[in-house]
């Protein structure tokens, strides 16, 4: 390549404003690594400045410019990635470098509607580009970003209580504490053992992920157990209440997405399983919702009871 | 899951002690390289290893002791850290996350007790926590051992104060230890509960068993509520035992109640048993039908009797009725169940009588109440005649024992109105073996019986042993046995004894009147001492004449009831006993001296003289009666020469005529006495010593003697006869001198070596040469006094 353009290459470094300060976090990839990424969140400006190296003495070119984009791939359909958000920004007229520049970018106030999201099978991403338009091949450079989306404390949270069974078998009433969790939370709960005439062997509670993606006819459902949880051993009689804590900050959560640019959603649910001697197995599922609070200062969260089948409060709001 | 063998039992438990052993090398392995996350892996690891459900209770237990053992490694490692600086705050959520709750709560609970070791800030948190917490395990087994860890973790760093330390209001009080123990204690028995009722129905037994084996998990939850000291008798009383009870009782099964409330009872100070006394027995009541109230209620009885005698303790206090709160609380228990077994029922009141005797012993209305109570529920209950064998009646048995044994007197055992209503309901065995009971113990005591009202109580309560009953059976019963029940009424007989001889004499009266109606059978054992006392009454009036001028009177009417009383003996067709006791009043009769005492005496004498003519057949019978007869006759000074001769005539011509000679013979040497030594109201007192009629007497003996065909019994007799010669010799009979004596010798010299050579041929030659050799020494003894020897052919 550098012979046809006479060594007329360059590299290309994209160098955030506030690289050093900036924080990052870690996304999974396509191939399950996991790397760690600048984070930015909804309507924060990136700024910097593309810093093109010159390796010859000159380099020609048709124009520079930035791009910042947002796109979300599905595996399925490679060729073909939806941006749902495209800034570009021209860094330099055509003409020709002969040494080394540095050009500084800004996007004001960028608009990050969805979450930096890697599923399995679609994705979600945000990335700079900077391209050097060429007369044969262009240069180009990506970097990529990660965005969290960050919700406010839900206005209404209320609790999850529902009464269900089989008749003349077995009769349960649940009770989760919210029905939006954040993903530091912990669910805490209570299993109250109304009618118990099987031999109960255990009881856990799944945190059920389900990707969603295509519409219509071409509807693909992607579950995932992401965490699996013991909350009972043994056989409980009637009458038995049965304590349900459980944090979420160990696991792999991502927030709740719900139809994101109409090609995917994820969902989270809550599938209560009851397994009896002959291993069959009784469950409940229950959607919840999962959202980003915004960081603060953490405080260990050991202590969060119900107390016993009386109504939760709803959080109040910060 | 099968039953597993016992083979199978030891491999499995091994393999998993194996596992148990290799988790925790790497456990500490880790933790000593400061891998703590890796470290706790292996913990959850080896502590997965109680999640097995086929060990048995004994096995789960070993492998449970072992686990305990390594994971306190873990819990040392913690808490060095804490000490180092490190934080464990975030470990309480960090093991939070293991998936499986058995390994998740034992670390929890082993990281919750480093917690409150290194900081008591959140102890009330935690302990709440994770007693909460455990409910998640409800598997009774593993349930069971998981909250005894919690138990076990928690020893000595609980909040046993009024008030919070220092002001914190997380470190908790004294309360929230209650709360929490109550709680434990709670869940605990209800999964020990359960156990019952899982598996199969033929393992019942089995099942059972190993319940038992695992009851002090339970009960540790008392003990260790008990030996909390800021538990005062107000908090025992308010939230303590309501609470205990409520789940106990809730709960239905025996096997926690009997051994829960047997718990209660050990466990706690007897202070606080005492204030709560109605509490706990009402409960009792609402305890399953099965469960044996009875030994609850026993034990905590018993524990209070103690707990009243002892040394060291204040007693029980004046304003508690203890007694009547245990009897109206047991009154309401056995309403409560109708099914409960009377011998339970009966008891319970022997209980009751223990707790009055030993805390009241005073109160005899306390014990009377109790029979009372008894004989109200026999009553209701329809019971009477109760077969001895039952155990309800061994059970009255040992009711009615225990204020025989405790009182050890037989007179306050009267003052109890109810006790004879409660005899009544025994049967006929029942109420012989009370009243040997009773007679044995007041002979025991030698307790006195002083007036007439206490003898008829006392006679009409051992009535089967006085006179035949309604109920008795028809059968004989054993001979031996009957004698000796019947003898120990006689010899009750010698404790009737009043202060004063008017008394005396009802009592006697009365006493005959019920062993009047003894029957042939009895009458021989309890007539006689009756006639003795009488007698012995009699002599204590003529020492009492000087202060009664009405003595004499007394003494006669005395003699008629005798001479009653042995005349229902004859009625009984008894021979030999009365003729004995005829002549016994004779004698006193005689001694005694009071007016008309002489034809008293001779009324004596002859009534013994026609039982001897009409009742006396056999022949030996015969000639005891009537050697008897006539030394009781030499023995009297009372008659008159009037009376004296006819008698002592009788008595020759009795002798007599006896039927066989040689009983003749001796009869008639025995009688040669009476003319010797009889004395007659003529005499003064002195023997009348008619030596002529000795001297007849004898050689009538002689002469029998003569007639019999026996040699060896002829040879006999002739001793016999020298011997009686040499006595009146001796005595100064003149009638008799050495020529008749040396002939006596003569003859024996001559037939004795003819015998035949035996054992009584040889007894006769002794008797002979002993008397040969005493006449030797009167010889050589030169007695001027007595009589000469001189001449004597020895």
């Amino acid at each position: 390549m550098s012979f046809l353009g006479f060594g007329q290459g360059a590299d290309i470094d994209i160098i955030l404003d506030d690289a050093a300060t900036r924080k990052q976090a870690e996304i999974k990839t396509e191939d399950g690594r996991k790397e760690k990424l600048y984070l930015f969140y909804d309507g924060e400006s990136i700024t910097g400045k593309v810093n093109v190296t010159l390796k010859g003495k000159k380099l020609e070119h048709q124009g520079i410019r930035i791009e910042f984009v947002g796109q979300i791939e599905l595996y399925y359909d490679r060729g073909n990635h939806h941006e749902f958000t495209s800034l570009i920004k021209e860094l330099a007229r055509p003409g020709e470098l002969t040494q080394s520049t540095s050009f500084p970018f800004e996007f004001m106030n960028v608009e990050k509607p969805y979450e930096s999201y890697t599923g399995a099978n679609v994705r979600l991403r945000y990335f700079l580009r900077v391209i050097i338009t060429k007369r044969l091949t262009d240069t180009t450079r990506e970097m990529d970003i990660l965005v969290h989306t960050l919700s406010q404390y839900p206005e209404t949270n209320s609790s999850i209580k529902m009464e269900v069974g089989i008749e003349d078998c077995l009769h349960i009433e649940f009770e989760y504490n919210k029905s939006k969790y954040h993903l530091k939370d912990v669910i805490v709960g209570k299993i109250y053992f109304l009618l118990v005439r099987i031999k109960i062997k255990h009881m856990e509670l799944a945190i059920i992920k389900r990707e969603t993606t295509g519409s219509g006819p071409n509807t693909f459902n992607e579950n995932e157990t992401i965490a699996k949880y013991e909350i009972m051993d043994g056989a409980p009689v009637r009458g038995e209440s049965i304590p349900i804590r459980l944090f979420l900050s160990g696991y792999e959560l991502t927030p709740t997405m719900r139809d994101v640019n109409k090609k995917f959603s994820v969902r989270y649910y809550l599938n209560l399983v009851l397994v009896d001697e002959e291993e069959r197995r009784y469950f409940k599922q229950q959607e919840i919702t999962v959202w980003r609070k915004p960081d603060r200062a953490k405080k260990p969260v050991i202590f969060q009871q119900l107390e016993t089948r009386k109504q939760p409060e709803t959080e109040e709001g910060v | 899951m099968p039953p597993s063998q016992p083979e199978d039992q030891e491999k499995l438990l091994e393999e998993a002690s194996k596992e148990v052993k290799v988790q925790a090398f790497q456990m500490k392995r880790c933790l000593d390289k400061g891998k703590l996350m890796d470290g706790l892996k292996h913990a959850s690891n080896m502590l997965g290893e109680l999640r097995t459900s086929s060990l048995s209770p004994k096995s789960y237990y070993e492998l449970y002791m072992q686990v305990c053992d390594e994971v306190r490694h873990l819990e040392q490692y913690l808490l060095d850290e804490y000490q180092k600086g490190h934080k464990v705050a975030d470990l309480y959520e960090l093991v939070q996350y293991a998936g499986n709750i058995v390994p998740r709560l034992y670390l929890l609970i082993s990281v919750g007790m480093v917690y409150i070791k290194s900081s008591q800030h959140s102890r009330k948190d935690i302990m709440k926590d994770l007693v909460e917490m455990c409910r998640g395990v409800q598997h009774p087994l593993r349930g069971l051992f998981l909250r005894n860890y919690l138990l076990q973790c928690t020893r000595n760093i609980l909040p046993d104060t009024e008030q919070e330390e220092d002001g914190d209001v997380k470190t908790g009080t004294v309360e929230d230890s209650i709360d929490f123990f109550l709680l434990n204690f709670a869940e605990m028995n209800k999964l020990w509960v359960r156990m019952q009722h899982q598996g199969h129905t033929r393992d019942h037994e089995k099942r059972e068993k190993e319940r038992m084996e695992l009851r002090i998990l339970v009960g540790t939850n008392l003990v260790r509520l008990s030996q909390l000291e800021t538990i005062d008798v107000n908090r025992y009383k308010k939230i303590v035992l309501p609470e205990i009870l409520e789940q106990l009782v809730s709960c239905k099964d025996y096997i926690a109640q009997e051994y829960l409330m047997e718990c209660i009872i050990q466990v706690f100070p007897d202070e606080f048993h005492l204030e709560t006394l109605t509490p706990f027995l009402k409960a009792c009541a609402d305890l399953n039908q099965t469960v044996n109230v009875k030994n609850i209620i026993i034990a905590l009885i018993d524990r209070l009797a103690v707990f009243a005698t002892r040394d060291d303790s204040t007693g029980i206090p004046d304003d508690l009725k203890l007694f009547d709160i245990f009897s109206d609380q047991i009154a309401a228990v056995i309403q409560a169940r109708p099914d409960m077994p009377p011998e339970d029922i009966v008891a319970l009141q022997v209980s009751l009588i223990n707790l009055a005797l030993k805390c009241y012993p005073e109160r005899v209305d306390f014990i009377d109440k109790v029979l009372e109570t008894t004989t109200e529920i026999f009553h209701k209950l329809g019971l009477e005649h109760l077969s001895s064998q039952t155990p309800v009646a061994k059970e009255l048995i040992r009711l009615l024992k225990i204020p025989i044994d405790s009182y050890k007197d037989i007179l306050v055992l009267l003052k109890l109105k109810h006790f004879g209503m409660v005899v009544e309901y025994l049967d006929y065995e029942g109420r012989k073996t009370m009243g040997c009971y009773l007679v044995n113990n007041a002979i025991e005591q030698n307790t006195k019986i002083p007036t007439q009202e206490q003898v008829d109580q006392i006679l009409l309560l051992v009535a089967p042993l006085v006179q035949d009953q309604v109920d008795q059976p028809q059968d004989q019963e054993d001979p031996e046995e009957f004698a000796e029940e019947q003898s120990l009424m006689g010899r009750f007989i010698n404790l009737l004894e009043a202060e004063t001889p008017d008394q005396q004499y009802l009592i006697l009266t009365a006493a005959r009147k019920h062993f009047g109606n003894g029957g042939n059978k009895r009458i021989k054992y309890t007539l006689p001492p009756l006639v003795f006392s009488a007698l012995r009454l009699a002599y204590r009036y003529k020492e009492l004449a000087e202060e009664d001028d009405k003595w004499e009177k007394k003494c006669q009417k005395i003699f008629t009831f005798c001479h009653q009383t042995i005349s229902a003996l004859i009625k009984a067709e008894l021979a030999e006993l009365p003729l004995r006791l005829f002549l016994q009043g004779a004698v006193a009769a005689g001694q005694i001296g009071f007016e008309n005492h002489e034809t008293v005496a001779y009324e004596f004498m002859s009534q013994a003289f026609s039982l001897y003519e009409d009742e006396i057949s056999d022949s030996k019978a015969q000639l005891a009666a009537i050697t008897l007869i006539i030394s009781t006759f030499e023995k009297t000074a009372c008659f008159s020469e009037e009376n004296h001769e006819p008698l002592r005539t009788q008595c020759a011509l009795a002798a007599s005529k006896l039927l066989k000679k040689p009983d003749q013979c001796r009869g008639v040497g025995v009688c040669s006495h009476l003319f010797w030594s009889g004395r007659t109201i003529e005499s003064k007192g002195e023997e009348i010593r008619v030596g002529e009629r000795v001297v007849e007497c004898l050689k009538k003996a002689l002469r029998i003697a003569k007639q019999c065909m026996d040699p060896t019994v002829q040879v006999q007799l002739f001793v016999e006869i020298l011997n009686r010669y040499l006595y009146f010799y001796e005595k100064g009979n003149d009638k008799i001198n050495v020529q008749i004596l040396n002939q006596l010798l003569e003859k024996i010299r001559e037939d004795l070596p003819n015998l035949e050579d035996n054992e009584e041929t040889e007894q006769i030659t002794k008797h002979f040469q002993n008397t040969l050799e005493h006449l030797r020494m009167k010889q050589e003894a030169d007695n001027s006094d007595g009589p000469s020897y001189e001449g004597l052919t020895l």
